[in-house]
């Protein structure tokens, strides 16, 4: 389908607060992009007339219970069905920092056995404990399933933002040698914390910024349509949100950041 | 009829706690002969049932859909009939 | 309570009758005390002058609405009173007669809204404004650090939807005690500062973060005055359509409440904030903290920025110290109405609220508006679509009478004019110089650990492990960010980007210095200002207005109001002297605890614009072999300097400045960094040259080689250990390409300017002695790792 036709559906509760910034990503790349609140959502069928699904950051609900689980059966219980059949049909969903957190609890992420209603992995307290503001190297590790990062050659490295008190990724204990297998297996390791060079964080901090089992900063499902980062894109998307830009005397135009979106509308363009 | 639960749900063992670690150094800092801290979290939840058992399968339930992400959490639940 | 005194009505709920007519003046005062009014024995009076005339007792609801209006932190009764001075000036209000008479002369053109509002509005860009509001939460934070600090962020924040701006930046300038504050000296009712630090900073992050507004610039300081009076400033910038400001309420309007429910959050919180601090404070006051909740008002403030885009409010307000008495009447004042409430329509939190409770209750997440009768369903559905609740509670009226009314009675009928007009306060001034003498002590012959030592001090030891707790991104506009460069230098200003089809942004930057007021608070405010300005100008930043926040102890005593004085005398000059008006600004007095006063704090906030955020210039070095510029001169200035405090003096030779100089060189650099002969830009401020091109070094990853002797200095500068940590104001270090070297200078002439150094690609910095001798010789990586080792990364 051309550009102009594609509708991106983004959804807020109380709480999200990155749906501006997510939102002029995608109208930047000339697609239809609006907000909706959940109940909107699950009301007016917009899931139905959309090609592309993202849950921007925040903190929904107050990240009250924990970090997305209350969003998560929300979305469960008020789009199950809807939402199933749309991740079936491949069509993409795109989970930022809470979002992220949301598709964990909602058993999306990793996502192995399919849709399931139980979450296999979590993204609990950082350690060193705190929120915290700060950009990263990614390192791109996802070698073609992910089409979040189409346009991403293999190994290399991005910089973007991190923001967030809950960021750690984990495994059940016992099963993270198992579940880390899958992931490869899967090809759905899409990126690890890394520095500057490339060099993996093996778990320092502030490489990786919240100890996150592996590096883990982001994960697709086996089919490559759900996607989950803890970074922001939309943070990256433009030259001078970089924090040392002014070292060149004038921004690039673009950050890594909007390389992830152009992938995800690039299949859509393709696929549909 | 009524019945109050009060639901603790903690971090399994062996899982790190860096927010009862922080707590911890915070403590020994303050000069307390503090070993260990774990944090948990505590839910007290009024809810309707016909009886002490049905509440206590709509706790368990509770817990393994929302208040517990088996990954990394433990509960444990008490249901007592509101007074 | 005396039964003589208050005596309860045959009503179904709680209200009493306070027996005002038969009270003698020992009876007002305890009415006051026990009721917890704060109002004193002259305003007392008055009260019970205005009833004696009505004839008839007044209501528990009556005096408190009262109090809460008549209160220090609603109405500014000292900024507004008369003061005498010990040599026999009178000044009707501090407030006219210096900060907006600066404001009034300026006369700026980009003034849309000061003084009146909320929160001040200039112009932004074409259809554009920013509104930029900055309080204090002083007294809340030193009871209860993480809900005080938080509940600091919320109100500000809804100060800035106030005036139906979209809020797109908060800013915090916090002051604690030593951090190593000794337990053993701490008096009962006392917080540790470690544990206020903690609270603070953690109650700031979540309530910013959780509404998703990022915290782009701000400040720490420590002073042992600060640790039995914490202090905690909170800023808020916001944008609207300047189409949108509306305000054209008038009788008939419905006042909808809407936002969080009402409990007993907070009240006798104003009335508390214009008391000090007592040993009792901790048991009888914590009522008087509220409890935060940010979604909430995320979810408000989305509803309200829809009312404005569909142009149904005629006008709005938050309600903060005071509660719905103090916004209530303040809306019905401004319009030249009346106003009638129905108490029970009011959604509470619980049952067995008095009706003066639900009057005067600061229950946070909440704000008030008016809308023609019409408007009402459709500003409902508007609220109700964002699950928020939003009620009709009353509406305004022709009468000029505040009339509330509970279960179908009357609780209070008061002529609104009258409770617009306490009695002046008159006040006494008397401001001593401290007896101060300029130290004596040997030049140390290297100075290499002194530098490191001032790079490690609290004051001026990298902040980043509590900047970075707070998101400065969200929102995706912030273009430069609180740390900068290679390697993590502290810019000078924050650069937001806040419209998408435009490349002007908005700068914002602070001006702090108390250890000047502690010589004296005339250069403590020039210095602020001056601060706050060079600042934003290092960055790109021009066309600037300044926020005036006062924190000062007891009013009452000449002294502290002597200080007062001098400080806002400097205000009008210099504010006038730059051409940069005051648009909005607020006071905080009675910070006494019993240890003692406040040391006097006056943060000043510059808001400034810079026509392309690609002009932006940082501070970091960027490459070697460019000149490093020294512009502006440098004089004997190290009273209160870090330098001083090092060495264990505070001095007297504090610094000044010179505005006809200060004002040209502001403009000179503007010129050179729109001409892009700048490559980075530092101002000098704690710990003078030394700091300033250690910081610019490091940040960059590159050396220096400075030499000393080639510095403008004046007035018989005869020591490089002076020259390198003199404070003195309206000087930066710049970095300039060899290249245009010429033409930089050509834009400097007339100025003090001087080529004192230049970048080295080695990772060391080196500065020469006025007799030539190297004085400090150390490694970037050290000058870091010092600059870092306070509070870690």
């Amino acid at each position: 389908m051309e550009k102009g036709e594609i509708r991106v559906c983004i959804l807020r509760v109380g709480g999200t607060n990155c749906d501006a910034e997510t939102k002029r990503a995608f109208t930047e790349l000339g697609v239809e992009a609006e907000v909706y609140h959940i109940n909107q959502i699950a009301k007016r069928g917009i899931l139905q007339e959309s090609e592309a699904l993202v849950i921007p950051g925040g903190f929904s609900y107050g990240d009250y219970v924990r970090a997305g689980a209350i969003l998560a059966k929300g979305l469960l219980t008020k789009l199950g069905d809807d939402l199933e059949r749309f991740i079936e049909e491949g069509k993409p969903v795109l989970g930022i920092c809470n979002g992220f957190q949301v598709l964990v609890e909602a058993g999306l992420l990793p996502g192995f056995d399919g849709v399931g209603s139980r979450p296999e992995a979590a993204l609990t307290t950082n350690i060193p404990v705190g929120y915290r503001c700060r950009w990263v190297y990614l390192k791109h590790e996802n070698r073609g399933n992910c089409i979040f990062t189409s346009k991403v050659p293999r190994d290399v490295t991005l910089r973007i933002p991190v923001a967030h008190a809950e960021g750690r990724f984990i495994f059940p204990e016992g099963k993270e040698q198992e579940y880390l297998e899958r992931l490869y297996e899967n090809d759905q390791l899409v990126f690890r914390y890394c520095d500057e060079d490339g060099r993996y964080a093996e778990g320092r901090y502030p490489t990786n910024p919240n100890g996150s089992f592996h590096d883990i900063a982001g994960i697709c499902n086996p089919e490559g349509t759900v996607f989950g980062l803890m970074p922001h894109p939309e943070r990256a998307y433009y030259g001078w949100q970089l924090p040392d830009w002014t070292r060149r005397g004038s921004p690039p135009k673009y950050g890594d950041g909007r390389l992830i979106f152009e992938s995800m509308i690039d299949y859509l363009t393709r696929k549909f | 009829m009524e019945y109050i639960a009060r639901v603790e749900v903690s971090l399994k063992p062996g899982h790190s706690d860096p927010e009862g670690e922080t707590t911890k150094n915070s403590l020994k800092e303050l000069n307390y002969p503090v070993r260990e801290v774990r944090v948990s979290k505590v839910y007290r939840i009024i809810l309707e049932a016909s009886s002490a058992e049905e509440a206590e399968a709509l706790v368990e339930e509770m817990c393994q859909r929302l208040l517990a992400n088996p990954v990394k959490d433990d509960y444990t639940f008490k249901v007592e009939e509101k007074i | 309570m005396s039964r003589r005194l208050y005596l309860r009505k045959s009503v179904p709920f709680s209200l009493l009758e306070v027996n005002l007519l038969e009270a003698d003046n020992g009876d007002l005062a305890r009415i006051s005390r026990e009721m917890g009014l704060a109002l004193n024995l002259r305003e007392m009076r008055r009260v019970k002058e205005y009833f004696s005339k009505v004839g008839r007792n007044p209501t528990d609801v009556e005096l408190q609405t009262i109090g809460q209006t008549w209160s220090e932190h609603c109405y500014h009764k000292t900024f507004k009173g008369t003061i005498r001075t010990s040599d026999g000036r009178e000044v009707r209000s501090l407030l006219k007669t210096y900060i907006v008479k600066a404001t009034e002369e300026i006369d700026a053109p980009w003034c849309v809204s000061v003084f009146e509002d909320n929160a001040g509005i200039i112009h932004f860009d074409g259809d554009y404004a920013v509104a930029v509001k900055v309080e204090t939460h002083n007294h809340p934070s030193a009871i209860e650090p993480f809900g005080g600090a938080a509940t600091g962020v919320g109100g500000v924040i809804r100060d800035v939807l106030g005036v139906w701006a979209d809020p797109i930046a908060c800013t915090d300038v916090l002051g604690f005690g030593p951090l190593d504050y000794d337990f053993e000296k701490l008096p009962p009712g006392v917080k540790h500062p470690k544990y206020i630090f903690r609270g603070v900073v953690a109650g700031i992050g979540h309530y910013g973060n959780n509404m998703g507004i990022p915290t782009v610039n701000g400040a720490i300081y420590f002073d042992e005055s600060y640790t039995g009076n914490v202090v905690v400033y909170c800023g808020c910038v916001g944008i609207l359509p300047v189409k949108n400001y509306v305000k054209n309420a008038k009788p008939g309007d419905v006042i909808v409440l809407a936002g969080g429910r009402t409990g007993r959050d907070g009240i006798h919180g104003v009335t508390f904030a214009s008391l000090e601090l007592t040993e009792e404070s901790e048991t009888v006051s914590r009522p008087a903290v509220q409890i935060a909740n940010p979604i909430e008002e995320e979810k408000l403030k989305r509803a309200i920025i829809a009312v404005r885009d569909l142009g149904l409010g005629t006008s709005i307000t938050d309600l903060g110290g005071g509660g719905l008495s103090s916004a209530v009447g303040e809306t019905a004042h401004r319009f030249g109405c009346g106003a009638y409430v129905d108490l029970e329509k009011v959604p509470l939190k619980y049952p067995g609220i008095a009706p003066w409770e639900i009057y005067i209750s600061e229950s946070q997440e909440r704000m008030l508006l008016t809308v023609r009768e019409n408007d009402l369903e459709k500003v409902l559905e508007v609220f109700r679509e964002e699950d928020v609740e939003a009620t009709p509670i009353g509406r305004l009226t022709a009468d000029g009478r505040l009339e509330l009314r509970y279960r179908g009675y009357v609780v209070a009928d008061l002529d609104i004019e009258f409770l617009f007009s306490p009695p002046p306060v008159e006040r006494t001034a008397r401001w001593v110089r401290p007896r101060l003498s300029e130290p004596s002590f040997p030049e140390p012959e290297d100075l290499t650990s002194d530098l490191l030592k001032i790079l490690a001090s609290p004051n001026v030891a990298s902040k980043e492990s509590v900047v970075r707790t707070y998101d400065h991104e969200v929102k995706g506009n912030t273009v430069l960010k609180p740390f900068c460069g290679r390697y993590d230098g502290p810019s000078d200003a924050a650069v937001l980007k806040p419209l998408d089809g435009s490349w002007k942004g908005l700068v914002i930057s602070c001006g702090m210095n108390p250890r000047y007021g502690k010589i004296d608070p005339y250069w403590m405010a020039a210095s602020a200002i001056d601060e706050a300005i060079r600042n934003n100008t290092a960055v790109g930043g021009r066309r600037i207005s300044l926020l005036d926040n006062f924190v000062w102890g007891n009013p009452e005593k000449p002294d502290r109001l002597g200080s007062l004085l001098r400080a806002c005398e400097a205000c009008y000059r210099f504010a006038k002297g730059f051409g940069t008006p005051f648009i909005s600004g607020k006071d905080s007095l009675y910070n006494e605890s019993p240890l003692g006063p406040v040391t006097p704090t006056l943060l000043i906030t510059a808001v400034g614009v810079i026509p392309d955020i690609r002009r932006t210039v940082s501070m970091d070095l960027k490459e070697s072999g460019s000149i490093l510029y020294l512009v502006g001169a440098t004089y004997p200035e190290l009273g209160g300097s870090e330098y001083y405090r090092l060495k264990g003096f505070i001095g007297r030779s504090v610094p000044k400045v010179r505005i006809k100089e200060a004002a040209e060189t502001v403009r000179a650099v503007v010129k050179a960094i729109d001409s892009g002969y700048v490559k980075a830009c530092h101002d000098l401020s704690e710990g003078g040259l030394g700091v300033a091109a250690a910081e610019m070094a490091f940040s960059g990853g590159l050396g220096l080689e400075i030499n000393l002797s080639k510095v403008e200095a004046s007035g018989g500068l005869s020591r490089s250990d002076f020259v390198l940590f003199s404070e003195s104001n309206s000087r930066f270090l710049i970095e300039v390409p060899e290249k245009v070297k010429d033409e930089f200078e050509a834009l400097m002439k007339g100025l003090r300017f001087s080529p004192i150094g230049r970048v080295k690609a080695e990772g060391w910095l080196s500065i020469y002695g006025l007799n030539g001798s190297r004085v400090v010789d150390v490694s970037i990586k050290d000058l870091r790792d010092a600059w870092r080792s306070t509070f870690g990364g």
